[in-house]
Parts: structure tokens; C-alpha cells; sequence
């Protein structure tokens, strides 16, 4: 191992494991705000993730569009709904468990399968800048996914105000 | 260190923790908001996993040499659209029945 790879295993695993928490706390915590803190702290630790795979222009949009916008939306959507915050009893017994089953077997599986399927790696990893070419790719192959991801959100903005609006 | 090299398997591996973690969020909160914050950590899980096959994972041919990071941003679009609904939805719901929790949101009930 040389020494940057020393490096990005210390910020792997160090970012792994505050995922890791942060997610297990934001899933069990009884607290909306708390739980809401403790999922800003994980999708920080994906746009990390997202510098370690060279992917730079998705960790600068990951931190406007998911820590920036979305957790602000989702702050104000706790703020605007009281009485709600601290949950009463929380799920019945019977739901947790059989939850907790669903999602052991969906991740057991899943981890299952990623560690034995043979995949074809590349001889070096993709480390190059990627912003000009993801704009490139957007305008001209990519463009009808473009106008379409545009098309939907505007037209989930303005039902989102529709809907939201007093009467 | 005896350690390997970080590699795809480990961001795989972590991805589904994190899917897993997610699922067990959406399942088993009974405030529709933290099953939309549930949902959203999903949803990153799985945009890792797009990630680290762009980088890790041989493309057929040049064009598709970043498609792992396109998938991702139009699943980031989604979940934003998908978030501003899905809460206007919760917050219209709370104006109605003074409630947010999922198990009390039965008007369609029989």
C-alpha cells in the first residue's frame, strides 16, 4: 500500500463509520430534529464519499442539493407539523421486528451479492475531472433525460405549492 | 498495514449497510417524515453504489464512461421533486387530521 492509499482508507473508514452511526441513530432516534441532524451527518459523509470515487461535481451538488435544500425542507416540514416531534409510543412491537427482519435479509443479500459477483474492474480507476464532460454528456446525449428531469421538477414544485396552499 | 487497498467492494458493502439502515427507517417509523427521511438515505445508498461503478467498473465503450455519475444526478432531481410532494402531502395531511402518523392515516379504510 502506498501512501495515498493509507490516506483514503483512514478517510474511508473514518467516514464508513460516522455513516454508519449517524444513520442507525437517525433510524432509532425518537426526536424528528434529532434524527433529522443526525441524516445531514450522513449525506455529508456521502459527498466523501463521493471526492474518494472522483466524482467532484456530484459532492459539490449533493452538499447544495441534499444538506443545502432538501434537510432545510425537511426541517421546515417538522417545524410546520408540532406535536409530532417527540413520537408517542412509536411503532408497535410486531412492526419493528418484522422490519428489522425485511431489511437485515434485503442488506445481508445485497452485501451477499456485491462481495461474490466477478466484476469486471477497470485496469486504473476513473480519476479525471468531471464536471465539463457530465455538462457535455447532459446536452447531447443525455439531453431528453435533461428536459424531462427539468419538465418534472416544475411541474413538482408547482404541485407542491398547489397542494400546500390554505385554501 | 495488512489491509487492502480501498476498492468497489468496500463502497458496495457500505452502500448496503447504509440501504439496509434506510429500509429498517421506512418500515418501522410511524412519523411520515421520518419514513421521507428514511427514504432519502436510501436513495444516497444506492446513488454510492452508481458512483463506484462509474469509477470502478470497466464502461463498454468511451460514451458511457460517466453514465454511474449521470444515473446520479437524475436520481438526485427525483428526490428533490420527490421531497417537495411528499411534504407539501404531509404538511396538507397535518392541516386535515391534526396527525402525521401513518398508522392513524386511514381514510381510505373499508
Amino acid at each position: 500500500m502506498t501512501a495515498s492509499d493509507v490516506y483514503v482508507a483512514i478517510v474511508f473508514y473514518a467516514t464508513a463509520i460516522t455513516m454508519v452511526v449517524g444513520g442507525i441513530g437517525m433510524v432509532l432516534s425518537r426526536n424528528m430534529i434529532r434524527s433529522a441532524m443526525l441524516l445531514i451527518l450522513a449525506l455529508g459523509g456521502v459527498a466523501v464519499m463521493y471526492v474518494l470515487l472522483s466524482a467532484d461535481f456530484l459532492a459539490i451538488a449533493q452538499l447544495l442539493v441534499y444538506v443545502g435544500a432538501i434537510m432545510i425542507l425537511m426541517l421546515f416540514a417538522i417545524m410546520l407539523t408540532p406535536n409530532q416531534v417527540d413520537l408517542p409510543g412509536g411503532s408497535p412491537q410486531a412492526q419493528r421486528i418484522s422490519a428489522a427482519l425485511t431489511s437485515l435479509a434485503v442488506g445481508g443479500l445485497a452485501i451477499g451479492v456485491v462481495v461474490t459477483n466477478p466484476w469486471k474492474l477497470r485496469s486504473v480507476p476513473l480519476n479525471i475531472e468531471t464536471a465539463d464532460q457530465i455538462g457535455n454528456m447532459l446536452l447531447s446525449t443525455y439531453v431528453l433525460p435533461f428536459w424531462i428531469a427539468s419538465v418534472l421538477l416544475t411541474v413538482g414544485l408547482i404541485g407542491a405549492i398547489v397542494i400546500a396552499r390554505e385554501e | 498495514m495488512a489491509l487492502a487497498p480501498i476498492g468497489l467492494q468496500h463502497y458496495l458493502v457500505l452502500a448496503s449497510m447504509l440501504f439496509g439502515i434506510g429500509m429498517f427507517g421506512a418500515l418501522s417509523r410511524s412519523n411520515a417524515v421520518g419514513v421521507l427521511l428514511s427514504i432519502e438515505l436510501m436513495l444516497n445508498a444506492v446513488n454510492i453504489m452508481l458512483v463506484a461503478f462509474a469509477c470502478f467498473v470497466q464502461p463498454a465503450d468511451l460514451n458511457t464512461n460517466l453514465a454511474g455519475q449521470l444515473f446520479a444526478i437524475f436520481i438526485m432531481t427525483v428526490a428533490a421533486a420527490e421531497a417537495a410532494v411528499g411534504l407539501a402531502i404531509v404538511i396538507t395531511v397535518y392541516r386535515l387530521r391534526h396527525t402525521i402518523q401513518v398508522d392513524e392515516i386511514d381514510l381510505l379504510k373499508g
